[in-house]
């Protein structure tokens, strides 16, 4: 990953990761802030309903005492004192007064919890009351909860008793209002609230059993079985429990119930029923969705802007990075001069002002050195030209001064000495015109003229022209051997000036074995480029030999003009390649060519095979 | 100056003082002519054809038919047939046929006179099963039914001449004014009735009024005649009404929409005949009225009623369900406007739990079995039982017109098919204001109003 990207990265993930957070931080506190409201809420709505419920139980404590205490109930009882024959004609009596009290459940059953007249149950008169004990012992006491049976269903009751005696046959009075829609819609209930009833019949859960005002039947989108667990928890501990209850995939359909258990009268107190009041969480829902949503569109619009702003800070940091990074390319290809351009006076504008002094500094080193090797180059020419000069010079200087000395001392034999010193003369001269040639020679160093060849061939070549020279009489015998990779694809080169260099490392290897050895010659592939080694078990080179070997006319033999081995790596480059040595004293020398697989380079112009260096720019 | 006769002064005006007296009281007993009688009932008839058979049968209607219609013959409380548009009768063909003969001079209320043709005519409408035909003056009849007389003198086949536009049209005492089906009828009285004008003008009733509505319409003077609820005639009675009622002629009972399927099905209906509280239901639910029952035939009817134990067995009820293993939850039907079948249908079912068995009262039509009110429309035993097989749609009866022990037997043969649990045998009861005079309730439960008329305390 490049550095600008890591910038952009850590910029988009800083400025996410902050509005995540933030946005984090403010749905919990708003959660906060809603389960608190949520909390007073219910807990104003059950203190309501608490407060509902004694309100009706006082009242119907007081319709209940007045019912007792009518002239109706009174002459009844009278008439009945203590027996049933006449209980027929008050049959209707409790329907009558309940209507006249407005009271849902009203029933009159004498001494033995037998049932004079029911209001909620007419037909069952003469039948005893089930809970008469429980009653009976109630009577006088405020008002209570009580499950109260019916034709046809069960219903909850708030419940009171009181009692007429006349004489020593009392007759109870058992009244009540019923706990129903109408009562729980009586209740002011806040938006978004809801209260429902759950009666406790059974061991089951059942639908039939929940009350809820604000609908008049089951609603298919709220089915009242998704409460069960809720109430199942509610009646197994017998304490308040609260739960969240999805009606749909929705999340603004929610409900968070919280349920109260309502027990009934006596020693038990039975669980009787549940109060379920239900908070919706749409509104918390719809807000949390706002926040989210304007989260996802402040971290999304901020992330753009980020990854733009960053885009742009990073180019403006990175673009200077890159000009540097671009400019040392340069300058290990070999472009010394190259260049950034400095704006600004930052950190990285100052590592752009040194990174141009340091190749302005270079660059002056490298004249420096060029010039001082090219000092170095000239005095070793002046040395090798005047050591290969003055080998010829003397012979001519003495052949003269003889000569002379033969004109004035020995006239007679003069001719003879003339005769031996113009050989003599004649001689030097060509050994001086063939030094003189040879220097003319690498001074003119031809152009490759590239054309398919094969490098195998061209050694196997080089091994037959010097093949005689191996065996030559007088001289110890040298191995040669041939280790070549005949998968070696053909390469563009050219075959004379290769050829010549081959040649040249050849004779080398024979001049470095002139007590016999063994010359190997060894080509194959690697990495894309074709390796040719010639390597000779002959003295070897010691390192500094190694170092300086290819500097021209440097030699390390007797009569050779150093210019050999510069002729041999003047072709390897000008072919793209490079030639290496190694070498240890005593053990051998192995040259080292390597050439690149350019078949291509047969379509290309020399434009394009040759390289170019950059100029850079630094930016500050 | 001759003195003033004090004692033949005092002596004059005591004998006056009683002339007016008994003068006054001679006004209170005697009929008089003219007033509206002003009549409200429960029923809401949509149709005063009497051979309409798509209306129920009801005392209403029979009370209806004969203010406008009139039958050949006539029962009489005694159980008597009493000549009515028809003075003879004779059965011919060895008692395959009978010959009845038409009263001479009877006229239509639209003034045509009775035919036997006519005659004929109605009474083949009423029953399209008979073969009745015209001859001469008299009407014949081919029928085995020991019964004829009985069953002509049924409302349902008083004689009716029907116009062009299917309107019937009778031979009775009033004739209709103004007539809206179910809500109200104005009759008028028919001034050349062959038994002579009714003594009151016209008759106003008004239908479809709850017993309480009527009772109240009878206390603010409103009403003159008024039906009474059975729960409510103790206390009407207590309120010192004029309160008259028939025999009980009207069985309460469960009947099943289906025939017995099975052996455990029997058990069950057993067991809750058995479980039923018969006893408590007349003394608190109906204040005493009616009679509890086990038969379909009230026990004057019959003689034999009271061999039916109509007592609850709970024991035997328990014992019958013990032997049944699965006990379905049966569905009783009842009438959602009757707020005294309601209390008696969950009476019912609260006995029944007792027993173990499972009822679920409903309003609805859709029932496994119904409470229903079956009027005995005869009182002749036969015909009151060949009715309530029919109403319980049950098996024709066997051997009308046989003995008692035959009639028992045919009883025996409908209660052993189960259809029919009785429970109740009720009279009809009305009530009237103190100023209607001179009327009564035929043994059918219908009015008797032709030869009633208003007192003088009617404004």
């Amino acid at each position: 990953m490049t550095f600008r990207r890591k910038l952009l990265a850590v910029f988009a993930l800083t400025v996410f990761l902050s509005v995540g957070a933030v946005a984090w931080l403010v749905l919990a506190l708003t959660r906060n802030a809603f389960e608190k409201t949520e909390d007073q809420r219910t807990a104003a709505l059950v203190a309501q309903f608490q407060r509902e419920f004694d309100r009706r139980g006082e009242e119907v404590a007081k319709r209940v005492a007045a019912i007792a205490a009518s002239d109706s109930v009174s002459r009844m009882a009278t008439a009945l004192n203590g027996t049933t024959t006449e209980s027929a004609e008050y049959f209707e009596l409790a329907k009558s007064m309940a209507e006249t009290y407005q009271l849902e459940f009203l029933e009159f059953l004498d001494e033995h919890g037998t049932i004079i007249s029911s209001a909620q149950w007419p037909a069952k008169f003469g039948y005893p009351e089930a809970a008469f004990e429980g009653l009976s012992a109630a009577s006088d006491q405020s008002a209570f909860l009580e499950r109260e049976e019916l034709q046809d269903s069960t219903g909850l009751g708030l419940l009171a008793v009181r009692e007429t005696r006349i004489s020593e046959h009392p007759v109870y009075v058992i009244g009540g209002r019923r706990l129903d829609k109408n009562f729980l819609s009586a209740l002011d209930l806040p938006a978004d609230m809801r209260v429902l009833l759950y009666q406790n019949r059974s061991d089951h859960f059942s639908s039939d059993a929940l009350l809820d005002p604000s609908g008049n039947g089951p609603d298919p989108a709220r089915p009242a079985n998704k409460l069960a667990p809720l109430i199942d928890e509610v009646r197994q501990h017998n304490q308040e429990m609260t739960a969240s209850v999805s009606w749909s995939s929705d999340q603004g359909d929610d409900e968070l119930f919280h349920a109260i258990p309502l027990r009934g009268a006596g020693k038990d107190r039975p669980l009787l029923g549940i109060l379920l009041v239900g908070n919706s969480r749409r509104s918390y829902v719809e807000l949390k969705r706002r926040i989210t949503g304007s989260a996802l569109l402040v971290g999304g619009g901020g992330t753009i802007l980020a990854i733009l702003l960053s885009s742009w800070a990073a180019a403006r940091v990175t673009r200077p990075v890159e000009q540097l990074a671009r400019a040392a390319e340069d300058v290990a290809a070999g472009h010394w001069d190259a260049r950034v351009e400095v704006s600004g006076s930052d950190e990285v504008a100052q590592l752009g002002i040194s990174f141009n002094r340091m190749t302005a500094e270079l660059l002056a080193q490298r004249e420096r050195l060029v010039q001082t090797e090219r000092v170095a180059a000239w005095r070793e020419l002046a040395r090798r030209l005047a050591h290969e000069l003055k080998n010829p010079l003397f012979p001519l200087q003495l052949t003269v001064e003889n000569l002379i000395r033969a004109r004035t001392q020995i006239p007679d034999q003069f001719d003879e000495v003339f005769r031996e010193s113009s050989s003599t003369l004649l001689a030097e001269l060509s050994n001086l015109k063939t030094i003189i040639s040879r220097f003319s020679e690498f001074s003119k160093m031809p152009h490759p003229q590239l054309q398919t060849v094969q490098v195998n061939e061209i050694l196997r070549g080089v091994v037959k022209l010097v093949d005689a020279q191996l065996h030559a009489p007088g001289r110890e015998p040298i191995a040669c051997r041939l280790e070549l990779d005949e998968r070696l694809p053909e390469i563009a080169a050219d075959p004379d000036l290769l050829h010549r260099a081959l040649s040249n490392l050849v004779l080398n290897a024979m001049d470095a074995m002139p007590n016999a050895g063994a010359l190997t010659l060894r080509t194959r592939r690697e990495d894309g480029k074709i390796v040719i080694e010639v390597a000779d078990t002959g003295s070897g080179l010691t390192p500094e030999e190694c170092a300086r070997i290819f500097t021209p006319y440097y030699t390390s033999k007797q009569h050779g003009t150093g210019l050999g081995l510069a002729i041999v790596q003047s072709v390897v480059t000008d072919h793209g390649g490079r030639i290496s040595v190694r070498s240890e004293p005593g053990r051998g020398t192995t040259f080292v060519i390597e050439l690149p697989d350019n078949r291509g380079a047969m379509q290309k112009g020399p434009a394009e095979q040759s390289t170019g260096g950059n100029v850079g720019q630094i930016h500050g | 100056m001759k003195r003033f006769g004090w004692r033949w002064f005092v002596v004059n005006s005591m004998v006056v003082s009683v002339l007016v007296a008994t003068s006054a009281a001679n006004g209170e007993t005697r009929p008089q002519y003219g007033g509206v009688l002003h009549v409200a009932m429960h029923a809401s008839p949509t149709s005063l054809d009497p051979a309409d058979r798509a209306q129920p049968e009801s005392f209403a209607r029979h009370s209806l038919t004969m203010l406008m219609f009139d039958t050949l013959v006539t029962v009489d409380e005694n159980g008597h047939v009493q000549p009515s548009l028809a003075t003879s009768w004779q059965a011919l063909a060895g008692g395959q046929r009978g010959q009845l003969r038409i009263r001479r001079g009877v006229k239509f209320n639209d003034g045509t006179p009775l035919t036997p043709e006519i005659a004929a005519s109605s009474l083949r409408a009423a029953n399209p099963s008979w073969n009745v035909a015209a001859d001469a003056d008299s009407v014949v009849i081919d029928i085995s039914d020991q019964n004829l007389l009985e069953q002509l003198a049924l409302p349902r086949n008083a004689i009716a001449k029907r116009t062009a536009d299917n309107r019937p049209i009778g031979t009775g005492p009033f004739h209709i004014v103004d007539w809206q089906p179910g809500k109200k009828l104005a009759l008028a009285a028919e001034d050349n009735c062959w038994r002579g004008r009714p003594f009151l003008d016209a008759v106003e009733i008004e239908m479809g009024r709850g017993f309480r509505e009527q009772m109240t319409a009878l206390q603010l003077g409103k009403a003159d005649l008024v039906e009474v609820a059975p729960e409510q005639t103790h206390r009407v009675s207590l309120d010192g009404r004029r309160l008259v009622s028939s025999n009980p002629i009207e069985l309460w009972a469960l009947v099943f929409t289906r025939a017995v399927a099975s052996a455990d099905e029997k058990l069950l209906r057993d067991a809750l005949a058995s479980s039923v509280e018969r006893g408590s239901m007349r003394s608190v639910l109906l204040q005493g009225a009616g009679q509890p029952t086990a038969s379909l035939l009230p026990n004057w009817m019959s003689g034999y009623g009271f061999v039916f134990p109509a007592d609850a067995d709970l024991t035997r009820a328990r014992h019958a369900r013990e032997q049944v293993r699965t006990i379905p939850t049966w569905t009783v039907g009842y009438d959602g406007t009757d707020l005294l079948a309601r209390v008696l249908v969950e009476r019912i079912a609260l006995n029944a739990k007792d027993a173990g068995l499972w009822l679920q009262p409903t309003s609805t039509t859709k029932a496994d079995l119904r409470l229903v009110r079956i009027p005995l429309v005869s009182s002749d035993p036969w015909i009151a039982l060949a009715g309530v097989a029919t109403l319980a749609e049950i098996s024709a009866v066997k051997n009308p017109g046989g003995s008692v022990e035959d009639l028992y037997a045919s009883e025996n043969a409908l209660l052993a098919m189960q259809r029919v649990i009785p429970l109740l045998h009720l009279p009809v009861s009305y009530a009237s204001s103190p100023t209607l005079k001179n009327w009564g309730v035929r043994p059918d439960g219908s009015w008797a109003l032709a030869d009633a008329w208003l007192g003088i305390d009617k404004p």
